[in-house]
């Protein structure tokens, strides 16, 4: 079968305006988010290309700064950025939130850059005994549901698996699971399938 | 009041299925009461008698392009709990799912290498008589096999065997059934 000759065949066009439209659309939601973003984190320290893709609450009392290219996905539950008086919540370069993110600062908690934060993360340096600031490293990937206690330092690429309630420290390039989180090498967690 | 509770029970499975338009398949008489968020490409196949309760927050049907989310016979899912199927979820006829709920047939991630590129999906399979507790959170890979019952917090990435009753994270067996 010969292709069409004519070069304005009508599959063709419309061919080349869904894949136009298909091109066109993450950049104009990017864009949308960027104009939300503005309204949304209006209180804080905003750098350049942060995109919100739902609903964020903010409540700021101290300080948040928020590095550039951020992104906050929406979804069922709005992700929630508290500062209280004095405290200080720093996030890096590129960090990605999905929804129901709870970040609280009641003294200092610092994000590094290139994190990722699936939904219902749940991060504050309080836990009714002691405050004691949370610092997460470059590369670290926090999965569903997974809770931070206060004073955990995450090491740079690691992964706190879903679900798991860290409340030690966990060095860099390891696995924390389970709850109280344990940490194991990533070399060790060897599953042929998903990983 | 008897001859207003047809009438009233006709509009509920009417707006129910008004509901559910974007399913695939939808057995008799679903009862969805609240929000029910299905989108995706995939296909979304529901069974009689389902019932989708999302008053406290939307439930979440997600079937990516190519995936499929089978809910079978009497399942009743709470609010909040989020199915997402790369290629497909299967739950059992009378199972419950509580609130808050994860179900995920993808890590979405590698542990290993590009964190961008998107790992290969294990189906996951829920059979029948199974009650997962709230706030469980389901990796791909989950077996949960006929009368398994989860705690309410179970992190479950593995075969569940019938009738065992599991919790925690990572999922320790709680108890385990006699037979007959």
């Amino acid at each position: 079968m010969n292709a069409p000759t004519f070069p304005l065949h009508p599959a063709l066009v419309m061919a080349q305006l869904a894949e136009m439209r298909d091109q066109f659309r993450p950049r104009a939601e990017r864009a949308m988010g960027i104009l939300r973003a503005k309204w949304f984190l209006r209180d804080c320290h905003l750098d350049w290309g942060v995109a919100t893709y739902g609903r964020v609450v903010v409540d700021n009392q101290g300080v948040v700064e928020l590095g550039p290219r951020l992104s906050f996905m929406g979804g069922m539950v709005p992700t929630t950025l508290t500062c209280h008086p004095g405290a200080r919540l720093v996030v890096g370069a590129s960090s990605h939130f999905n929804y129901g993110v709870s970040l609280e600062a009641w003294e200092s908690v610092s994000i590094g850059e290139r994190c990722m934060f699936a939904s219902f993360v749940r991060i504050c340096d309080r836990d009714g005994h002691r405050t004691a600031p949370i610092v997460i490293e470059d590369d670290v990937w926090v999965a569903h549901g997974a809770i931070l206690m206060p004073g955990v330092r995450i090491g740079a690429r690691s992964v706190v698996s879903a679900g798991s309630i860290v409340t030690h420290d966990v060095p860099p390039d390891m696995l924390a699971m389970g709850n109280p989180a344990r940490t194991m090498s990533m070399d060790l967690v060897a599953r042929g399938t998903g990983t | 009041m008897a001859t207003t509770l047809p009438l009233r029970r006709g509009l509920g499975t009417l707006l129910a299925r008004l509901k559910l338009h974007r399913c695939r398949a939808v057995g008799l008489a679903p009862i969805v009461l609240g929000r029910v968020w299905i989108h995706g490409e995939g296909e979304v196949v529901l069974g009689d008698h389902v019932v989708l309760d999302g008053r406290v927050a939307p439930i979440e049907l997600h079937a990516q392009r190519g995936g499929r989310i089978v809910l079978e016979d009497d399942v009743a899912i709470e609010g909040g709990s989020s199915l997402e199927a790369q290629s497909c979820i299967t739950v059992g006829a009378h199972s419950r799912l509580g609130t808050w709920c994860k179900v995920m047939d993808n890590q979405y991630h590698p542990l290993r290498g590009n964190r961008h590129e998107r790992p290969a999906s294990v189906p996951l399979t829920i059979e029948e008589d199974v009650t997962v507790g709230s706030r469980s959170i389901l990796l791909p890979g989950t077996h949960l096999q006929k009368g398994a019952r989860l705690a309410p917090g179970t992190v479950v990435s593995r075969r569940i065997p019938s009738g065992v009753r599991v919790g925690g994270s990572p999922a320790r067996v709680l108890r385990t059934e006699e037979p007959g």
